[in-house]
């Protein structure tokens, strides 16, 4: 058994808006190929376990669990899908090395979101069949809905979310992964078309298409194979009430639980202080404020006045997305986890070119599962 | 128009599609909710004394304790909005013109989702009170739909 676990290698395709030319298994196969170089295993011979993260209704083939092996060099070995968010896949490979029964492990998620023609109406299936879907919204109703309480209850502004689009595009710029980059002005944002008012269009992240695979080990296997670990020192997740008619509105305490799983495992009593930067949820602007509010890096309401004062650009206090974020580099569906797991890996390495932050020790990401969900992990990385 | 569809070399592609029918049990009390709704125009919650939860719509047990919940009770018909959207998009993603107006309307500790309408945009706000307007007993089907939307209360 292995106390402590490390992300020894990295790998990924992406991310576009499209990939007409490739396959998904085309992608995974080289974003699969590419970790495997970065780690120096041979998927074959050293890896005992891999873990997708998919959806059949996403993927557009029933029990796509068995459409996984082959692109990860997987085959005649132990695989399992999770119906999750990538990071809900990284806590799986944890614990599989926790516990002793692996020693290697390999993570993959991937979005082929531009393959998926029905997109809204296969996120409208997962409205309560009976109490909710008869009325025939289109899912981003639930964001709204959240938008507008969680003003209202946190005197956040229209201004102060639109901040975040700005940041998270403008980072975009200077990764050459994020497609999204732009360089807009708080009024171009604001003078947007409505989508869920108060939620504008532009404040929903556009999909992308991509692939990431993550290979972890126990600490003894990553101190012979990697001179860079990075560790995993927390995992968290969490699910909220589902239904519409029980959850709180304006807050996301699955957030907070599945932030206190993570800190409690890595020691951390005050988030602000330990951590030096953070990849969050932001699929729709507001999510970030919220999340960082739900991780505990302000108390509720601050985390628009820390965004107007700048704390989360790249040269800020805490750094949040200086990827670019979902609303930057594409929403990648069940691999949002992944992508922001992957941006601390390089951050940790000092490997993330142009964004680099200075002496980064600590970083943590955070998923959404997206509407209609209440679910959500937490990661907390240390080089 | 996608980007795909605007790029004229773009690879070919597989369509497949799949019809979706599934059927969905109300149960026990989902079951006597939409006949309260149907039959006596009714919406109906179940409390959980331990927790001091009035569930809406009424559930069979409780989810913080899970307790078994057998006080049924009637929580009226008029609840405050207690947060909203105008939702600018149609189920399929394309966009509206007009907004159909969504809320969320307290009632007991739960609530409903719906619509609004015979309102003034200018007056929707958080805590206005709303309450439900029932189609004619004849056209109603035991669904959610029974109610046709929910309005301003009458001063
Ligand atoms: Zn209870």
């Amino acid at each position: 058994m292995s106390e402590r676990v490390a992300i020894i290698g990295v790998g990924w395709v992406g991310y576009r808006p499209s990939t007409p030319e490739v396959s998904y298994k085309e992608l995974t196969y080289e974003a699969a190929v590419k970790a495997y170089a970065d780690a120096g295993v041979n998927p074959r011979r050293d890896v005992d376990s891999f873990i997708t993260v998919a959806e059949d209704f996403i993927e557009g083939t029933s029990i796509f669990d068995e459409y996984v092996p082959d692109q990860l060099g997987a085959v005649l070995k132990p695989v399992h899908t999770i119906g999750g968010d990538g990071l809900h896949g990284l806590a799986t490979a944890h614990m599989l090395i926790r516990t002793g029964q692996s020693e290697i492990v390999v993570v993959e998620g991937h979005s082929k979101a531009s393959n998926v023609v029905t997109l809204p109406e296969v996120t409208a299936y997962a409205q309560d069949p009976i109490i909710n879907r008869p009325l025939g919204l289109n899912t981003d109703f639930i964001a709204g809905m959240e938008m507008n309480r969680y003003l209202f209850e946190t005197g956040t502004t229209l201004e102060q979310c639109a901040a975040v689009l700005v940041k998270n595009r403008r980072n975009a710029l200077r990764n050459p992964l994020a497609p999204y980059g732009a360089d807009l002005t708080l009024d171009e944002v604001l003078a947007g078309p409505p989508l869920a008012w108060p939620l504008g269009r532009y404040e929903a992240a556009k999909h992308a298409d991509g692939a990431i695979v993550i290979v972890l080990a126990s600490e003894e296997r990553a101190r012979s194979l990697c001179d860079k670990p990075v560790w995993v020192i927390g995992v968290g997740w969490c699910n909220g009430a589902p239904s519409l008619e029980s959850r709180v509105w304006g807050d996301v305490p699955y957030i907070q639980k599945a932030a206190d799983m993570a800190y409690r495992q890595a020691g951390i009593r005050q988030p602000h202080l330990a951590i030096d930067f953070a990849e969050l949820d932001d699929t729709y602007a507001y999510k970030e404020l919220q999340h960082m509010e739900a991780l505990g890096f302000c108390r509720p309401g601050e985390a628009g006045m820390l965004i107007e004062e700048g704390a989360t650009e790249p040269d800020g206090e805490m750094p949040v997305n200086v990827s670019g974020g979902s609303l930057g580099m594409g929403n990648l569906l069940d691999a949002n986890g992944l992508a922001r797991a992957l941006e601390v890996v390089l951050q940790l390495r000092g490997e993330a070119g142009q964004r680099q932050l200075d002496e980064v020790e600590v970083g943590l990401a955070q998923s959404w599962r997206g509407v209609p969900t209440t679910s959500g992990a937490v990661a907390i990385l240390s080089n | 128009m996608s980007l795909l569809e605007r790029y004229p070399n773009a690879p070919g592609a597989w369509l497949g599609e799949l019809p979706i029918t599934s059927r969905y049990t109300a149960g026990l009390a989902g079951e006597r909710f939409l006949r309260a709704i149907k039959d006596d125009g009714k919406i109906m919650g179940s409390r959980c004394d331990r927790c001091g939860i009035t569930y809406v719509p009424a559930r069979q047990f409780c989810e913080r304790c899970l307790d078994e919940l057998d006080e049924w009770l009637d929580v009226g018909t008029k609840g405050e909005v207690y947060t909203f959207t105008l939702l600018f998009e149609n189920l399929d993603g394309t966009a509206r013109e007009e907004p159909e107006v969504v809320a969320f309307i307290r009632l007991g500790d739960g609530g409903l989702v719906h619509k609004l309408d015979e309102i003034h945009l200018d007056d929707l706000d958080i805590g206005m009170l709303v309450e439900a307007v029932f189609k004619p007993e004849t056209e109603r089907q035991g669904s959610i739909l029974d109610i046709a939307y929910f309005r301003p209360t009458s001063p």
